[in-house]
């Protein structure tokens, strides 16, 4: 039972993980809260509901098309609704308004278009269970979670390494020299949505899997928001950190103390970390010498 | 000769702030000169413009005999490079990744490979400090890093931006040896400074620059030696 929660939470924790990434990204570099990180979470899961019940598609087909769909729509998302405002030097607040206005919009053209029933995806991996140590262990967990851990690893990686990686943390460094470093700071704020939808599209496929398709579904996103805070804006190693936490938390409270109270534990930890660790487990200090 | 940077008549608005009223000047290949004056004369304004991070309002720019681009990342591509006011290092990366992004728009080639031997020639010390982190690097440290940080795109021009300050005056001595050693082996030079002396002492021109004006230019000794330049800027 113990093991068996424990995977349940590591598989949940890890879909916070990876829509956390993405969240925590586009904040670090744009320094707003892309409230619209849900909404495209969900057309990911849509790109990928289409892709295996139109064309019948296997899982790894299907992955392969929401990332890419996701990263798409990501990318579009901030051509349309957030470059108009950065170009002008708008205030964070008004992107993340603009965000909360597309978050609806796209929330309202699936209902116009796609309507609002709950669908699900066919069954990639049935019912299969691992035994782990006399407990059953679901194999669509533990493939949730080990996806997660190893694509966020790899997006470390590449942030950490790459030249590309490099010249999207000195932008989150300072902008204006980053561009004077011969960056064009509108690709690379491309590529930043790009890996946010991404990741976006992987967490869609996952939760379409586990529970279902709606329009509203982008909503559990919230909990990616308390994952990046627990974890430290900005951070990934926090953000993988902050949703494992979380998912394990809210698990263990839903079987052993009360599913009902699942949320006010959730919330209630935010705020705890909000007011006594602001930065968060892994979050920077991005104090300066002058 | 070309002339690498030729400015005329270039105005600058931030808001109704009339920041920079009609400055006309240039800067031949191989030269160092420098514009002079007090605080909020515009000195930086005029360095932000000419890498197109603050707006013209009219004037032309040319650099090389050619119009200078809008975008900052264009204007980097035409051997540009700029050393900012307050340094601006990328404080929460590593020495070493705030060079690799000196050199980002280049490929990493042997003649990359040798800009970075000579900046550790010019500064040893950044080359055992690589792995730490810019924004702990003391105040002379992050001077040596924002200079080499622009020499590692490879420019043709180098714009900098009060290099003196907040430095000791014996750092601001070698500092200044440093430019002209840097101007020695072939680089045009911009310099702006408020402290002003040493500024025009190692120019070959300077311009004095009031409220979004040129007061006066001439000969950078000259200038420095000016009874009236003197009285104002340079303290008696
Ligand atoms: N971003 C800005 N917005 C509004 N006004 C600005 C801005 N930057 C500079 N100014 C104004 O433009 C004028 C020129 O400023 P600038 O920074 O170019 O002066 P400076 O000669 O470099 O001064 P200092 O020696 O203090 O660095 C000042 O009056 C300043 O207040
Ligand atoms: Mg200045």
């Amino acid at each position: 039972m113990f093991l068996q929660t424990l995977i349940t939470g590591l598989s949940i924790g890890g879909i916070y993980a990876l829509m956390a990434v993405g969240y925590s990204l586009v904040f670090s570099v744009l320094n707003f809260s892309n409230f619209a990180h849900g909404a495209v979470i969900m057309l990911g899961a849509y790109v990928g509901l289409a892709l295996a019940t139109k064309l019948s598609l296997g899982f790894g087909l299907v992955l392969a098309g929401s990332v890419a769909g996701a990263g798409i729509i990501a990318v579009l998302n901030e051509r349309l609704a957030y470059s108009v405002l950065r170009r002008r030097k708008a205030p964070s607040l008004y992107l993340m308004i603009s965000a909360m206005g597309c978050s609806v919009f796209l929330e309202n053209l699936v209902y116009a278009t796609i309507g609002s029933r709950f669908y699900a995806f066919p069954e990639f991996f049935g019912r299969q269970v691992l035994t782990l140590w006399g407990s059953s262990v679901s194999l669509l967990d533990m493939g949730a979670f080990l996806f997660a851990l190893v694509s966020i690893f790899a997006l470390h990686v590449f942030i950490s390494s790459t030249r590309t990686g490099i010249a999207i943390r000195a932008g989150v460094s300072d902008m204006t020299m980053c561009s004077l470093m011969g960056v064009d700071l509108n690709r690379l704020i491309a590529i930043v949505f790009l890996l946010a939808g991404g990741f976006a599209g992987v967490a869609g496929v996952f939760l379409g899997i586990k529970y279902l398709v709606y329009p509203t579904m982008g909503w559990v996103t919230n909990k990616a928001y308390i994952a990046a805070v627990i974890g430290g804006l900005g951070s990934l190693p926090g953000a993988l950190a902050g949703g494992l936490i979380l998912g394990v938390v809210e698990t263990f409270v839903s079987s052993y103390v009360s599913s009902v109270l699942r949320d006010v534990f959730s919330f209630s930890l935010l705020i705890a970390f909000l007011v006594l660790r602001p930065n968060g487990l892994m979050g920077q200090d991005t104090e300066e010498k002058v | 000769m070309t002339q690498a940077l030729r400015v005329e008549d270039l105005h600058v608005h931030y808001g109704t702030i009339h920041a920079i009223q009609g400055v006309t000047f240039s800067v031949d290949q191989g030269e160092v000169v420098s514009i002079v004056g007090s605080n909020g004369a515009g000195k930086s304004t005029i360095m932000w413009s000419l890498t197109g991070v603050a707006e013209r309002s009219s004037g032309t720019v040319e650099i090389f005999g050619e119009p200078l681009p809008a975008k900052p990342h264009d204007i980097v591509n035409r051997g540009v490079a700029l050393v900012p006011e307050r340094r601006r290092l990328f404080s929460a990366l590593t020495v070493q990744e705030n060079l690799i992004m000196g050199g980002y728009r280049r490929a990493r080639d042997e003649r990359m490979e040798a800009d970075l031997e000579r900046c550790f020639q010019l500064f040893p010390i950044l080359k055992q400090r690589l792995k730490q982190r810019a924004g702990t690097l003391s105040g002379g440290e992050q001077q040596m890093l924002a200079i080499s940080r622009a020499l590692m795109s490879d420019p043709r021009i180098l714009l900098l931006d009060e290099p003196s300050l907040g430095l000791a005056p014996i750092v601001v001595d070698t500092l200044m040896e440093t430019i002209l050693r840097i101007r020695s082996e072939g680089m045009t030079i911009l310099l702006v400074e408020q402290n002003a002396t040493q500024a025009l002492e190692i120019s070959d021109r300077g311009y004095i620059l009031e409220v979004g004006r040129f007061l006066k230019e001439g000969p950078g000794v000259a200038l420095a030696q000016d009874p009236e330049v003197r009285r104002a800027y340079l303290g008696g």
